[in-house]
């Protein structure tokens, strides 16, 4: 047995959205104590790691373990049905394994979509010993990803202890973009050791595009030539993070 | 998840065998491959049916599915990676069905005979080496302005000018206009009077010397004689060379970082 329920569809719908960048297919943990969701894209460069305690659910039942794989996308699509304020309910029926999707405010829609094989997959956590640390408004940052994306499709970034700073070449043009200690955009930074690394613009613009309608804090974490982990610190409880991996050159 | 063998075969299975392996295949994100009589309909931009024969289905682990016929080199239906996979049995017969969202489009292939069912686990990371296109020439060139001389400054490329598009053009160390046609071959005729015909009308515009350039690997007969007569000049550069100047990087898999605490 597992329902869920929201007042405010957005809450649900800004979640979906996240998740949707990256996967089609998502496996949903449910557990007694919340909803839980990790994977990799298909190509495996990026992956998300979401979870959601049950405290920010209006109503969550859940009475034993459970997966929940669904198509995303098109759970989002019914989402996107509900206006702000309606209210949301997901429940599982066991009996013919489908979701159903009640949205209620002006008038009452009950949706019933089919749940799909759950994926086997463990995703692990990278485990990376990172050097930088940089907490940003998600809003700088998603602007400064935006003016790196006017000249070219990748980006490096680099952090001495006093500034982090987005270094963009285009075959043509090419940006820098710096948010220096002090800077309305930069809250906090860490530097142990001057880091950098190269990823592609793509992946980070609609990451932070999707993730920036939850979040108002973003913590990268990254350091030379590793992955990236961005936090995307929740409005209300809850945790989302995504790891992206580097471009690296080839001979 | 125990890890599964290199390659499983299963020749001349019942289709609930067939089904089983396929499911578990999917599952396992594998490559596959299903040889046997089938009919196949698509759906989506197009509709199509593909009456009953004997084909070759390959779904690789990415989701891109491909039918193949006993003959030509094109698949006669497939879908590109990322589709969702649904097998069923259903009346003596076993269905595949691949449904990509968007745009949405559905392939369905029906088997009612099935002759072989593999699926193999393929580690491929070696790239695929091009040297560098035309292309390639052009962004080597405006990254590296002295693999066409020293002191050129690149202003545009691909630029409009009638009846066609410039490669490059820019300026050079005096001050003059350069107008650069780049072939990765050797420069024929043609690609001298393709020049020339760009050059025209930009020397009537303009009120400036302008110099004319072809740049290619070497130059066919009789072409540098044309070029002198048009007043136009020739730069030997080999595309192999454009290609070591251009960095190439691929994006690394985050499983590379699973399990080693790396620094």
């Amino acid at each position: 047995m597992f329902k869920l329920k929201v007042t405010d569809a957005k809450l649900l719908r800004d979640m979906a959205t996240a998740i949707s960048i990256l996967v089609d297919e998502a496996t949903f943990k449910i557990e007694p104590d919340g909803l839980k969701l990790r994977a990799m894209d298909p190509s495996r460069v990026a992956m998300i790691d979401f979870e959601w305690p049950k405290t920010i659910f209006e109503e969550y039942v859940c009475n034993e373990p459970t997966k929940m794989c669904i198509n995303i996308s098109e759970l989002l699509k019914l989402l996107k049905r509900a206006s702000k304020d309606e209210a949301v309910e997901l429940s599982l029926d066991d009996k013919t394994g489908r979701l159903q999707v009640k949205i209620t405010g002006k008038y009452s829609r009950d949706f019933t979509m089919p749940t799909l094989e759950a994926s086997e997959e463990e995703v692990p956590t990278p485990k990376i010993a990172f050097n930088v640390k940089a907490k940003t408004t998600t809003q700088g940052l998603s602007q400064a990803i935006e003016d790196a994306q006017l000249v070219s499709d990748h980006v490096r970034i680099e952090a001495d202890p006093e500034k982090l700073v987005l270094n963009a070449a285009g075959d043509l043009m090419g940006a820098t973009i710096t948010l220096q200690k002090g800077n309305d955009a930069l809250l906090e930074l860490e530097a142990k050791e001057g880091s950098k690394a190269t990823f592609s613009l793509s992946y980070l613009a609609e990451i932070i595009k999707a993730a920036s309608a939850t979040s108002d804090i973003a913590t990268l974490e990254f350091s030379t030539d590793m992955p990236i982990r961005i936090d995307f610190q929740q409005q209300k409880e809850g945790k989302l993070t995504f790891f992206l991996a580097p471009r690296i050159e080839t001979d | 998840m125990q890890e599964p063998d290199k390659l499983t075969v299963l020749t001349n299975p019942k289709l609930t065998e067939a089904k089983t392996a396929i499911e578990k295949a999917l599952l396992q994100k594998r490559t596959i491959i299903v040889a046997g009589n089938c009919h196949v309909h698509y759906s989506g931009r197009a509709r199509s049916t593909l009456e009953l024969g004997e084909r070759l289905l390959i779904i690789k682990e990415d989701g891109a599915l491909l039918v193949h016929r006993p003959v030509g080199y094109e698949p006669v239906n497939w879908q590109p990676a990322g589709s969702v996979f649904h097998v069923q049995t259903k009346e003596n017969k076993l269905e595949v069905h691949g449904v990509r969202q968007k745009p949405r489009e559905s392939v369905l292939v029906t088997f009612n005979q099935i002759y072989m069912v593999s699926a193999l686990s393929l580690n491929d990371s070696g790239d695929f080496l091009l040297h560098a296109t035309e292309d390639d020439m052009h962004r080597a060139i405006l990254m590296k302005p002295e693999l066409f001389e020293e002191g050129f400054k690149p202003i545009s490329w691909e630029k409009k000018v009638e009846p066609g598009f410039v490669d490059i053009y820019g300026e050079d160390k005096d001050g003059k206009l350069v107008i650069i046609e780049v072939k990765r071959k050797t420069a024929t005729k043609e690609a001298a009077l393709q020049l020339a015909k760009y050059i025209e009308p930009i020397k009537a515009k303009i009120n400036r010397e302008l110099r004319g350039v072809l740049v290619a690997p070497s130059l066919g007969k009789d072409v540098q004689r044309i070029l002198a007569t048009m007043g136009l000049e020739f730069k030997e550069l080999d595309p192999k060379k454009c290609a070591e100047v251009l960095k190439k990087t691929k994006n690394a898999k985050l499983e590379t970082f699973f399990g080693e605490d790396s620094q």
